[in-house]
């Protein structure tokens, strides 16, 4: 019989540092992780390919962004890593486990922090890795056909950092609305309407300006992956901040109603 | 130690749970009792911190439990059959929890061979079946080796060997001092398990008392009469307001005077008496009958205010 301490003895309470270390696990130990993951890296990758493959031999010169054309492939990237941060939650509710996991974490700011600095880690580093190597492969596919760039050119560095951050931000902005809508189907859907569909219904409404500039799957391909400026996009940094408070914001209203509902 | 304090639940112009009070100690298995649909569950979630009480509060060991410094050390519940991951095994599942609150890898190998799960500890959990779930809820329940526990319905999906070791099992820990609640809409179940009742209907209490109390108390009287002349008692009975109904065997069954009025009541008539006994009433009919009677309160006064429950 493995003598628990007891209570009397036991310093602390349980806070951030242990729920980490559970929600860590817990991301590793399910199947639906590494194939979410594997999709990303595997769908981004194969779009890069097939993108910078179909760039016409000596074609484009003017105006042409290796970079930018390398990273096209992250587009598919940006859905499967809110697939993560969605189903870090919901597969939760679906299942049940969410009660389990209140009655071991009851401090509920605690839990949804230690779900965002997992969700956030992961997707960070599989988001920086991501898109170095869509670079690096993009740039192989181009050279011979078409101007390529190299690490060393001017905001190259930057256009990638900040790249693979966007993404980690997209995997905190799915487990934000999953998070609210509790339900995989629906949270999903909800992300993918706000990330790739809002700028294409946006689009015919406005006569003037381009509302669809600031939605976030806009902002990722036209500013953020971007080294050279295209015209009638926010800058890259813009891009980010932006992206910064629809997190902010979208995780705000997480906690609120995560705090406030029954479970 | 286990208190609710005016707990109360509504949901929209629902009251599912409406001004309960209760406390269940330790060292004795405490069955919570009502019928489907009374607020057993509900009341749980609310003790668990899960569901929000729109009123008042429950506490655990005196702290609401979110104040509870390693909560699965302190409490332990069984509230859902399917608490767990189907992609998940059970050891995960348990690893899972043990890290949240410091409880180390070798308590996981025990809760695993407590509930008889060991051999199946590393299978997806989705392969289980609604027994073996529900020993899988049980393990980690007993996870953190908590003072308190909770146990809904914990005998569902368990074969008739299962159940027989839920019981043992249930009575093991409250005879090491620990707090057990057990709910239960079965009140047989309930009088082979618990020693105290808490009985509660459509979100009231209307019981908290020792299983034999709630017996004799709230059973109602019922005599086996013997007689040679059976019409007359049976009219005899009828006239003094008592209801009765004869037995294949000849004999009567009369509900509603007790023994000693129907001594009297065949000596004043001058009718033979060879037999007469004060039949126990079941648990079943008990139950029945509390539960029927918080059901007709209810109906007859919905628009009672005043928070008091009735006893």
């Amino acid at each position: 019989m493995t003598v628990l301490p007891s209570l009397d003895h036991l310093p602390g309470r349980t806070g951030i540092r242990q729920v980490v270390r559970a929600e860590w696990f817990k991301l590793r130990s399910l199947r639906s992780t590494t194939w979410t993951l594997l999709a990303t890296v595997v769908g981004s990758l194969a779009v890069t390919v097939l993108a910078t493959n179909s760039v016409q031999r000596h074609g484009p010169s003017i105006g042409f962004d290796p970079t930018n054309h390398s990273l096209t492939g992250l587009a598919l990237g940006s859905l499967t890593i809110g697939v993560l941060g969605v189903l870090a939650i919901t597969a939760e509710y679906s299942s049940g486990t969410i009660r389990s996991t209140l009655a071991a974490t009851p401090r509920r700011p605690v839990l949804l922090g230690a779900k965002a600095i997992v969700i956030g880690l992961v997707s960070l580093v599989v988001g920086e890795v991501l898109t170095f190597a869509c670079f690096a492969i993009g740039q192989g596919v181009l050279s011979g056909r078409a101007p390529t760039a190299s690490l060393g050119d001017p905001g190259v560095l930057r256009a990638l950092v900040l790249t693979g951050a966007y993404l980690a931000l997209l995997g905190l902005f799915g487990l934000g609305l999953g998070v609210i809508i509790r339900h995989t189907a629906g949270a999903i859907a909800t992300y993918v309407g706000v990330i790739f569909l809002i700028p294409i219904f946006l689009q015919p409404l406005s006569s003037s300006g381009n509302p669809g500039r600031f939605a976030p799957e806009q902002m990722l391909a036209n500013s953020v992956a971007a080294v050279v400026p295209q015209s009638g996009q926010v800058s890259a940094p813009l891009g980010c901040l932006l992206m910064v408070v629809y997190c902010a914001l979208v995780l705000a209203v997480a906690m609120m109603l995560l705090r406030s509902r029954d479970a | 130690m286990i208190a609710a304090h005016a707990l109360t639940k509504r949901y929209g112009s629902t009251l599912a749970v409406d001004h309960l009070s209760f406390e269940v100690s330790p060292g004795v298995v405490t069955g919570f009792l009502g019928p489907n649909g009374s607020g057993k569950s509900t009341t749980m979630r609310m003790i668990m911190g899960l569901d929000t009480p729109s009123y008042r509060t429950a506490s655990v060991n005196g702290q609401a439990y979110a104040q509870l410094r390693w909560p699965l050390r302190e409490v332990g519940a069984l509230l859902d059959a399917k608490a767990f991951h189907p992609g998940r095994s059970a050891y995960d599942h348990l690893w899972g929890l043990a890290l949240t609150n410091g409880i180390p890898r070798a308590r996981i190998d025990e809760v695993l061979d407590m509930v008889g799960l060991t051999e199946v500890a590393h299978q997806r959990a989705g392969k289980y079946s609604l027994g073996m779930g529900q020993r899988l809820g049980i393990a980690a329940a007993l996870l953190g080796d908590p003072g308190v526990l909770l146990f809904d319905e914990p005998i569902n999906g368990l074969d008739p060997e299962g159940i027989r070791w839920a019981r043992y099992l249930l009575r093991d820990l409250a005879a090491e001092g620990r707090t057990v609640l057990v709910s239960s809409h079965l009140i047989s179940e309930m009088s082979l398990t618990a020693e105290r009742l808490v009985v509660i209907g459509r979100g009231t209490l209307i019981a908290e008392m020792s299983v034999s109390e709630f017996t004799s108390q709230s059973a109602p009287d019922t005599v086996r009469v013997v007689t040679p002349m059976t019409e007359s008692f049976v009219n005899a009975l009828q006239e003094a307001g008592a209801e009765s109904r004869v037995e294949p065997g000849g004999s009567i069954v009369a509900t509603g005077l007790t023994a000693t009025e129907i001594g009297t009541l065949a000596a004043d008539r001058v009718l033979t008496l060879y037999e007469l006994t004060p039949l126990q009433g079941s648990l079943e009919d008990a139950f029945m009958d509390l539960t029927h009677d918080a059901v007709e309160f209810r109906t007859a006064s919905p628009t009672r205010s005043n928070g008091k429950v009735p006893t």
